[in-house]
């Protein structure tokens, strides 16, 4: 039984018509893949290389490379939340507000919380520097957060 | 002729040829320290080590230095070019690099493998500072003790230097390695349930510049400051690959590839790095024999066994019947053309015949694409004929012999009584006679057999000669492509087991020692194909002995081709 | 001098800022007309006229950029627009995508027209989730009106944009960097040459231009060369290799100022300038202590240095890097400098590839240092450590492939030349920074 389901690698196949090599589409596939199963894990990443005819390590090379992608041991909850710690979101709060947030969630960065909703992360900048500190909720973002402002938006997820 | 100017010192270039600042230095002997460029892979410049000042001669003469500091691996030299490695600028680039490596590297000489053939250690004496500034904990990374079945990682001794991942993708086309994570958090990794262990893995262990692949048949064996290195030559297959047999007391500890762009590039395979253990084999003929009628033991001395050979293959010419021999792929040149040129002379009509070449599989071609097959440009083959030197001993025997017979047919022959002696010399260790074969040799009055291993027809012979392995021997191997490569004799055989050259030599009542340029040149006289070897000496790079255009090779060529025979 | 006229940002407030029609109500889509009506050599050419320089971050001259393509290549050339605004301090492109789509989309294609390209990548960092989804009704709506796909406007031109999201790596806006991730491998920069231009992404000739930059190209060539010339600054004529800065820039502006936000103005205005008259000035009545001009691989003006022209070259004589991103960050006098480059440092420890050897290691020591620093363990030959391992990595002294590590080293070498009685006092005070939880802010 695959890991990736047909819709999954149907969209992965619309991918690889965009790009002259199949392994142009080696992010956009992870992507799929990541979005849908919360994770990338190694059955997944088999698939995948077995679509864009690569090796397995190549895939993996890649995936790891980028900070975004998580395997299987450390799954991703419900929703991702990433608290910019860069220096505009810095000198307004932003440590801080990942600090509260890290202690409200009971997490550490890049932890889940315990009923599996909340995936906190530390972002590098996060390009919304005009509205520090700021936080991405999936890859949506929301500018001048305080706390409060944060706990609420994660409390109605 | 290109000039390019090292360290002020001028290197002239082939107008043709295209090198980098590297390895231009390299020729007038200036080192350039580097470790992620290697000659067979792929450029990427990244350890930074190999930083050199370069600039460029003008029409006027004058020269005008680039401001920056450039990779030496990275820039090619051309005519006019100025290189200079050791300004006070390179140098403080060198030692601020190898303190980098140094930083998170624990300093486990001691108990490293690599101590001693390390780069790291070399560039450090050569150019570190001696002591780190890091004041922090070092990053410390786990070990990944199962890389492949004959590779472990030592994860915090890797320097990222990439060169191991390269040879995956790029000579085996294999692609098990993969660099997980970035930055500093970078790591030599394998795929989960896709170890590496491909036909070539055991050539990260080389390329590894430093201690981070280790080899787990050696690891832990030997000190490398112990081991002596003779150059030599991969007997496991047609290929040829130049190698080193590196030893100690008589002991192989591990056979690493030598470099030889004439032969097979940079590498080696793992069958032929691993393929010696039968040298040590427990069970290696260690002493003469010669058994009665009786079959029982008449002798154990190579004083008595060696004359009573001689007086019964003299005694063997003079009967009705021919003198015949089976002179093995395995053989050395001159071993191939010592007993052919004495059986000859005992009797003209000795028949000769080339013993069996094994042949297993197809030719096995890198690197492999993803869905293994192989793909163009071939970069590393590992032949199917398993024996070192068939193109050799067909040299000698179409010299001696109008025509051939093949082992076969020679066999068949001695089992109907034809032969008054045969002399069977064995060598393969992966066998080369089967019982049934055996069998019919109870017909021929006198067998005699060289060879390393027991076999069927040492169980069955008159005389049994114990005989060295490749790694014991001198001489002379020809390759698939007629390169023409000298094994050299790396340690003594066990016991009475003598260098089958020695042997026949003494059967031959030449005078004086075994002597490989003696033989050379007299081969080289007597064999015209045989000329480039007139010198005497080989260099280690070899040389090629192709047949003249036109001359027919194909008489022998489909000779003793066998199926695959098992093994004692 | 008339009155600056905005045109990157004259649309961004309206309400239907990002819909096609509402593009094409405010002349959309003209300048790709015209631009189609003329030779491809000839659009490189207004470009190239009007000293139009990379937005990105290195001010290199777009038009001279395309003009080192090969003449006359068989096969496809490709445009890579560099989406992946990552420098901290910068979001100007993110404003640009979301709010204004079209104007970047026509700049699209006009560059392709003009680079004779039939293929364009838009890597757009994965954070830009909202950019995304504007950038990709907007590409649908161009591809119903004939605005992309075959036979663009009614002419022989053929165009397809195709998004491509990264997945959080800074060094994706590197552009070598950003063709090894569109190929599906890790991020890392390519050793140079072969530039781009000549064996770029799937080893065809590639221009890679930034978001800005291609926006501009849409005004270029709508009002001309010399329109774009008459705004900025002029080329210093004693100085040959000066190529001016022309053309208006968007400047980003945040951190300790009243009204953090991104402003449109002609290059040349001066930091203070900025900070007063754009962003409400430093909040809380306090001073400024340190700007940076342009994302923080810069590095640091000092309170002195606040009229500083941020055009290409005045941060240069300042001491900065450069212009930058324009990313302009205000700190004001009761922020530590040594926190301030602790950020900075642990920022590119985090974002080192990890390829060249100074980089990897030295970014992640000098963040290193700085921890210990900040934890009462200073000394003060830590500060000539620092400089020393600043000065030893990047482009400039040549022991890296690519810039990543003199944006990480510039920061530090401001800093400890600018600031150093600070972080002298800080380090023999034996204070430690009140953090938020040291081991959970030192992850990277």
């Amino acid at each position: 039984m695959p890991v990736l389901n047909a819709e999954l690698r149907a969209r992965i196949q619309t991918e690889l018509a965009k790009y002259p090599t199949k392994r142009a589409a080696t992010l956009p596939a992870l992507h799929i893949a990541h979005d849908a199963l919360r994770s990338v894990p190694p059955a997944a990443i088999e698939e995948i290389a077995e679509l864009l005819e690569l090796h397995p390590a190549e895939v993996f090379d890649t995936m790891s490379f980028y900070g975004f992608f998580r395997d299987d041991k450390r799954p991703l909850g419900k929703h991702r939340v990433w608290v910019c710690r860069s220096i505009s979101c810095m000198l307004r709060g932003g440590e801080d507000l990942l600090a509260q947030l890290s202690r409200r969630l009971g997490v550490a960065p890049g932890g889940t919380s315990a009923d599996g909703k909340v995936t906190l992360e530390f972002a590098e900048c996060l390009g919304a520097c005009e509205g520090a500190p700021c936080l991405l909720l999936d890859d949506e973002c929301h500018m001048n957060q305080t706390e409060q402002s944060a706990a609420a938006m994660i409390d109605k997820l | 002729m290109p000039t390019v100017t090292v360290n002020k010192q001028p290197v002239e270039i082939k107008p043709d040829e295209r090198i980098n600042c590297v390895q231009a230095a390299q020729r007038v002997g200036v080192e350039i320290p580097s470790y992620c460029w290697h000659p067979a892979l792929s450029v990427v410049a990244s350890c930074r080590m190999c930083l050199v000042e370069v600039g460029e001669t003008k029409p006027d003469g004058s020269v005008v230095m680039q401001p920056k500091l450039v990779p030496g691996c990275q820039t090619p030299v051309k005519d006019g070019m100025v290189v200079v490695a050791d300004s006070p600028r390179v140098k403080a680039a060198q030692q601020a690099t190898l303190e980098y490596l140094l930083l998170n590297h624990p300093l486990d000489c001691p108990v490293c493998d690599q101590a001693g053939e390390c780069l790291l250690q070399d560039y450090s004496y050569r150019y570190g500072r001696g002591y780190s500034r890091l004041d922090e904990p070092k990053e410390l990374k786990p070990d990944k003790d199962y890389i492949g079945d004959q590779i472990t990682l030592f994860t915090d001794r890797c320097i990222m230097c990439s060169r191991c991942v390269r040879f995956t993708r790029e000579i085996s086309g294999t692609a098990e390695l993969e660099i997980i994570n970035r930055g500093s958090h970078s790591e030599i990794d394998i795929f989960p349930g896709h170890p590496c262990n491909n036909k070539l893995a055991g050539n990260v262990v080389d390329l590894c510049p430093v201690g981070a692949l280790c080899s787990k048949d050696f690891l832990y064996k030997q000190r490398v400051w112990w081991l002596r290195p003779s150059n030599s030559v991969c007997p496991l297959c047609s290929t040829g690959c130049s190698i080193h047999v590196d030893q100690n007391e008589d002991t192989v500890y591990r056979l690493r590839p030598r470099a030889n762009p004439q032969a097979q590039g940079h590498f080696m395979c793992d069958e032929g790095r691993f393929g010696w253990k039968y040298t040590h084999s427990e069970s290696r003929l260690t002493t003469p024999l010669q058994r009665a009628r009786s079959g029982s033991v008449a002798s154990h001395d190579w004083d008595v066994v060696l004359p009573a050979v001689r007086a019964a293959l003299v005694k063997a010419a003079t009967s009705s019947k021919p003198l015949a021999a089976v002179l093995s792929p395995w053989m050395t040149l001159e071993e191939a053309y010592l007993l052919a040129s004495y059986l000859k002379s005992l009797s003209p009509k000795a028949r000769l015949a080339i013993g069996p070449v094994r042949v297993v599989g197809e030719d096995d071609r890198y690197p492999k694409g993803v869905h293994g097959q192989p793909v163009e440009p071939v970069k590393f083959t590992i032949r199917a004929e398993k024996c070192p030197n068939r193109r050799g001993v067909e040299i000698v025997l179409e010299h001696f012999e109008d025509s051939l017979v093949s082992f076969g047919d020679l066999l068949g022959s001695a089992a109907a009584g034809d032969f008054s002696a045969l002399y069977l010399v064995g060598g393969d260790p992966g066998g080369w006679i089967t019982e049934q074969q055996a069998a019919g040799l109870a017909k021929v009055e006198t067998v005699i057999v060289q060879d390393i291993l027991p076999s069927a027809a040492s169980a069955r012979a008159t005389f049994v000669l114990p005989g060295g392995s490749f790694a014991e021997r001198d001489g002379t191997f020809v390759n698939l492509a007629w390169l023409a490569q000298e094994i050299r004799r790396a340690i003594h055989g066990p016991g009475d087991a003598r260098p089958d050259g020695r042997i026949l030599w003494d059967l031959a009542q030449r005078r004086g020692l075994f002597s490989l340029p003696l033989l050379r040149r007299e081969m080289a006289d007597a064999i015209p194909q045989l000329a480039p070897l007139r010198d005497g000496l080989l260099d280690d790079h070899g040389v090629f002995v192709r047949p003249a255009a036109g001359i027919p090779q194909a008489g022998v060529a489909a000779a003793g081709v066998t199926p695959e025979i098992p093994g004692p | 001098m008339p009155e600056f006229e905005p045109v990157l940002l004259a649309r961004i407030d309206k309400p239907d800022s990002t819909s096609l029609a509402g593009y094409r109500a405010d002349g959309g889509y003209e300048a790709l007309k015209k631009a189609l009506a003329m030779a491809p050599d000839d659009v490189t050419a207004i470009v190239k006229d009007s000293g139009l320089r990379g937005r990105g971050g290195a001010g290199f001259p777009a038009g001279v950029k395309w003009t080192f393509l090969p003449k006359n290549h068989p096969g496809p050339i490709y445009l890579c627009v560099n989406a992946d605004e990552s420098e901290p301090g910068t979001f100007n492109n993110r404003i640009l995508m979301e709010q204004d789509p079209h104007q970047l989309l026509e700049g699209i294609a006009i560059a392709c027209h003009a680079i004779r390209s039939r293929t364009a990548y838009l890597y757009l960092r994965y954070e830009y989730g909202r950019s995304f989804r504007v950038l990709d009704k907007a590409i649908r709506e161009c591809y119903q009106a004939g605005l992309l796909g075959k036979n663009i406007l009614g002419t022989s031109f053929n165009l397809d944009v195709y998004l491509h999201r990264g997945a959080g790596a800074y060094i994706c806006g590197e552009e070598t960097g950003l063709i090894e991730s569109l190929e599906g491998k890790r991020a890392w920069p390519r050793i140079k040459p072969p530039f781009p231009a000549v064996e770029g992404l799937f080893g065809k000739p590639t221009i890679v231009n930034n978001v800005e930059t291609l926006c501009c190209v849409t005004h270029v060539v709508s009002r001309g060369a010399d329109w774009f010339k008459s705004i900025g600054v002029p080329p210093n004529l004693a100085d040959k290799r000066d190529l001016g800065s022309y053309g208006p820039k968007l400047y980003c502006i945040s951190g300790h100022v009243n009204r953090p936000c991104c402003v449109e103005l002609p290059l040349g205005v001066t930091a203070r300038q900025l900070i007063d008259e754009h962003g409400g000035g430093v909040w809380k009545w306090r001073r400024a202590k340190a700007v940076v001009p342009g994302g923080i691989s810069m590095g640091f003006l000092s309170a002195d240095e606040l009229d500083t022209s941020l055009d290409f070259n005045g941060p240069l004589k300042a001491g900065c890097l450069g212009l930058g991103t324009a990313g302009v960050v205000v700190i004001d006098d009761q922020t530590s400098m040594v926190d301030v480059l602790a950020n900075c440092c642990r920022f590119f420890a985090h974002e080192s590839c990890g390829q060249c050897t100074p980089c990897r290691e030295g970014t992640s020591w000098m963040k290193k240092i700085l921890d210990r620093v900040r934890a009462g363990l200073g000394r003060l030959e830590d500060l000539d450590l620092l400089q020393e391992v600043a000065g030893s990595m990047g482009i400039i002294p040549g022991t890296t492939i690519c810039g990543l590590a003199d944006g990480a080293a510039w920061p530090v070498k401001n800093a400890l030349t600018k600031f150093r009685a600070e972080f002298e006092e800080y380090i023999r005070s034996g204070r430690q920074s009140i953090s938020a939880s040291p081991e959970l802010m030192a992850a990277h």
